[in-house]
């Protein structure tokens, strides 16, 4: 319980540099950053629409039939070393663009990002269908409906809050990687780890405080918000 | 697979947008390395944009360029990458008839060992490794044996660089910092893991923090790192150890891959010219290689003792040079022997 | 039922092969050719790379490493057990205190390794703290050490443990705890006895998902550890960067890879699936 409270607040603590809001300002101001979060963004919102998807499909068919070559891909994939991924992709794209006349860039890095993060998607739906009635879906094919049927207007809307939270990690894995981003980003996708990465080399800097902290806030809020969406869709469940 | 197809697109679509119609130029920096208006001034001159990237080692710059298809135009390696940058054949040949502003370059720099035609690389800014320590430590380090003494143990980092550490080693034996002997080699290691129990850690810039705050006493640092520390805390002091030191400099390269060769030309020269290079060797405390932006200093700052070694002191330093891969492999192995002992 | 599943895998299965499968093969090749003057890789090809892996100073490293990921696995089941436990059984708030708990997880992770860094520094806020009142006279030295890694490791996983251990709490039917301490045990012995044999599929579970990492971590045994530690994560990340040896970053990868691999389908096969 301690823990939970401390490890929470562990690195808030670490922030208290004085209490001033200039450094806040300038992380407002700093334009690199904003781009930086941006490219995070819109790499970790590409990346989890991609892989909750394939992940998700791909979790309903492991649920019915077993499939060892995925997986063990799925496996391998969580056993990988994070620069093994990074080095291998970045090797492979290298060796495609002596091809096609593309470069390294922000698509290199969301193909890489839901090769690493599919397996999360899959583990987190893959359990929660573990704990589904099978019942439920024999009962809607007795009825008359289609596999497709079943799987569209049964299965998946009592799998939504799977899929959620499916998704919820996959945004968080994604936006949080450093090694793997970078080594395959190119020229116009530096990520806020990599920037972050870059400005606490120099020591600690009020600035990367004042960025944690807010970012901290800011997730805290969409925790409770979501919570408290949760609740009451949960409620009008009951009612 | 639409969804894939769809969104590929859609970020491919975004980033051509964003180029706008105005010409791009994509420069490859250290961090910290330009003052604050340096870029914006060169955009509004030519009317151009600059994407602006940074590094923190010049292996991870050289993994990106690599294959000639970074999208990088201008680069600046350290002086030890220049030759083998030239081999892979990544450089572009300087015309030097587009730079005007290359007479502006102090003597040292107009020939130097690694390139002396300066047909490849400019030299930007230059540094050397030396110990920087508190004032208050009971025994004033001169040398690089004094770094294996136990006055200072548990207060005392070196930098986390395999060049380095060899360097300040073979130094001790009065080698050179660019030795490929294997036998020198293995006594630099043993001393290394001789002094390892006496180390606090292994840090490269981020120990700054430290040293300022008084957490460590004395540590291996780079010139111009130390230089900033000393402005934020005056009771620092910084020397060139007695038995010799390691020489860097930072060059401006263009790659052969460039497309945008003419605007990389006039970034070369804007960055040569006497007030821009003084301008950012003023506000990140580096040492500039542009002697007509050294005149331009103030006093205290043109004769910093710490950023422009005198001439005597420098006797005693050396360059780094590129190493084969022979030599590559072995000092590979004993630094990993070091690292894990 | 069939021909849907294969449709619903198909799309998964191209992106593993495509973006798995063929950079891994690239790298398997790689493994075979020598390295190049400056990087990279070229002819000859040789299977020199592999040999070397086998020498005792890297067999050394692969040990210590085995070691610390194993004592931080231990300790972050330790620590999560207790926390999953509380929250799956006498909580109210469930899916709030759970997302809590993951929240620090979800700022970035290099900023809370460096927001432990300056909190275990001489002059971080632990020690200030504990000088202040009297209780050590000189600085504790908690950074830039075997402890520190573990401790960075702990934290940094421990979401990964928690969430296992709690989805297979979850499902835990009270009444069978409140049967235990009927039958007259306390609560301690009822949660020890009953509880933790039920939850083993999430201890496994999470003990993979933490260990594996461990073993592979590069940053946190490079920024805790001060630089002086060398684990499996640091000399793969060493090759490929600064050594600029990839056949044989390539070569001790496979060979961990491969060795992990089968270690855990014998663990596989010994639970029950927790995959």
């Amino acid at each position: 319980m301690v823990l939970g409270v401390f490890s929470f607040n562990a690195s808030r603590i670490a922030n208290w540099n004085g209490f001033t809001l200039d450094w806040y300002l300038q992380v407002f101001g700093d334009s690199l950053l904003w781009e930086g979060t941006l490219n995070s963004l819109i790499i970790a919102t590409a990346t989890t629409a991609i892989a909750t998807a394939l992940g998700t499909l791909a979790a309903y068919s492991l649920w019915k039939t077993k499939a060892p070559v995925l997986t063990t891909s799925l496996y391998l994939s969580l056993v990988t070393p994070e620069v093994l991924t990074g080095v291998s992709l970045l090797l492979l794209f290298q060796l495609l663009f002596r091809l096609i006349h593309l470069r390294l860039g922000m698509h290199t890095v969301i193909l890489a990002h839901v090769s690493f993060s599919l397996v999360y998607v899959v583990l987190v739906v893959l359990s929660r269908l573990r704990q589904f009635d099978r019942d439920l879906e024999d009962a809607a094919l007795d009825l008359g409906g289609t596999p497709w049927q079943t799987f569209w207007h049964v299965t998946l809307p009592l799998l939504v809050p799977g899929i959620l939270a499916a998704a919820l990690l996959c945004f968080t894995v994604s936006f949080d990687d450093y090694v793997i981003t970078s080594l395959v980003a190119g020229i116009d996708s530096q990520t806020l780890p990599m920037l972050i990465y870059a400005m606490a080399r120099k020591g600690v800097s009020p600035e990367v405080n004042a960025l944690s902290v807010l970012i901290t806030v800011v997730l805290g809020a969409l925790i409770l918000a979501a919570d408290r969406i949760e609740q009451r869709s949960s409620a009008k469940l009951k009612a | 697979m639409n969804r894939r197809i769809f969104l590929f697109g859609l970020s491919t679509a975004l980033s051509s947008c964003t180029s706008g119609r105005k010409p791009r130029l994509n420069v490859y920096n250290w961090d910290n390395y330009v003052a604050r208006d340096t870029i914006g001034e060169f955009e509004r001159r030519h009317g151009c944009r600059v994407r602006y990237g940074v590094y923190a080692s010049a292996e991870e710059m050289l993994a990106k360029v690599l294959t000639g298809n970074s999208g990088w135009d201008v680069v600046f390696p350290s002086n030890s990458f220049v030759q083998p940058m030239r081999d892979l054949d990544l450089l572009l040949p300087l015309d030097r008839g587009k730079l005007r502003n290359a007479g502006n370059l102090e003597r040292r720099f107009r020939s130097p060992e690694w390139d002396p035609g300066l047909n490849w690389c400019i030299p930007y800014m230059h540094s050397a490794t030396g110990i920087i320590y508190s004032n208050s430590v009971a025994r004033v380090p001169q040398s690089w044996a004094d770094l294996w003494t136990e006055s200072y143990s548990r207060r005392l980092t070196m930098l986390d660089d395999p060049a380095e550490v060899f360097a300040a080693c073979l130094k001790r034996f009065g080698c050179s910092i660019n030795s490929a002997d294997d036998r020198e080699l293995r006594k630099a290691r043993d001393l290394a893991i001789e002094q390892k129990p006496l180390l606090r850690a292994y840090l490269n810039e981020e120990v700054r923090d430290q040293v300022v705050a008084g957490d460590v006493l004395v540590a291996q640092m780079w010139a111009q790192v130390a230089q900033v520390a000393i402005s934020s805390n005056p009771h620092l002091s910084f020397v060139f150890p007695s038995e010799g030191f390691a020489l860097y400099a930072d060059n401006i390269s263009i790659l052969r891959e460039s497309k945008h060769r003419e605007l990389a030309y006039e970034f070369v020269d804007y960055l040569l010219e006497a007030r821009t290079a003084a301008a950012i060797a003023s506000e990140v405390h580096a040492a500039t290689a542009n002697g007509a932006a050294r005149e331009l200093l103030p006093q205290s700052e043109r004769n910093n003792a710490i950023l422009y070694p005198s001439a005597e002191t420098l006797r005693r330093g050396e360059w780094f040079r590129a190493l084969s891969v022979t030599a590559q492999r072995l000092r590979d192995r004993y630094w990993t022997e070091i690292k894990s002992a | 039922m069939i021909s849907l599943s294969r449709w619903f895998r198909a799309p998964a299965e191209l992106v593993m092969l495509l973006l798995f499968y063929l950079p891994l093969a690239m790298v398997f090749g790689y493994s075979f050719l020598t390295r190049g003057a400056y990087g990279g890789a070229s002819r000859p090809v040789t299977v020199e790379a592999y040999g070397r892996v086998f020498d005792l100073l890297y067999l050394r490293i692969v040990f210590r490493s085995i070691s610390i990921a194993t004592a931080s696995t231990a300790i972050c089941l330790v620590a999560a057990f207790p926390l999953a436990f509380y929250i799956a059984r006498f909580a109210r708030a469930k899916t709030l205190l759970i997302n809590l708990v993951t929240l620090p997880f979800w700022t970035s992770f290099l900023i809370r390794t460096y927001a432990w860094m300056f909190l275990l520094r001489d002059t971080g806020l632990i020690n200030v703290v504990l000088q202040r009142i009297g209780l050590i006279s000189k600085p504790l030295p908690l950074l830039f050490n075997d402890g520190a890694v573990i401790l960075g490791l702990v934290y940094g996983y421990l979401p990964f443990m928690v969430l296992p251990i709690y989805a297979t709490l979850e499902k835990l039917d009270p009444a069978l705890l409140d049967a235990a301490e009927d039958l007259g045990a306390t609560p301690w012995v009822a949660a020890w006895k009953v509880a933790v044999p039920l939850a083993k599929p999430g201890i496994i579970a999470g003990s993979i998902l933490v260990f594996i990492p461990c073993l592979g971590a590069y940053l946190t045994p490079d920024l805790m550890g001060g630089g002086k530690t060398v684990m499996l994560g640091n000399l793969v990340q060493n090759q490929f960067t600064a050594a600029r040896d990839w056949p044989f970053g390539a070569a001790i990868s496979l060979v961990f890879m491969g060795a992990v691999f089968v270690v855990m389908r014998l663990l596989r096969n010994y639970a029950e699936d927790s995959l």
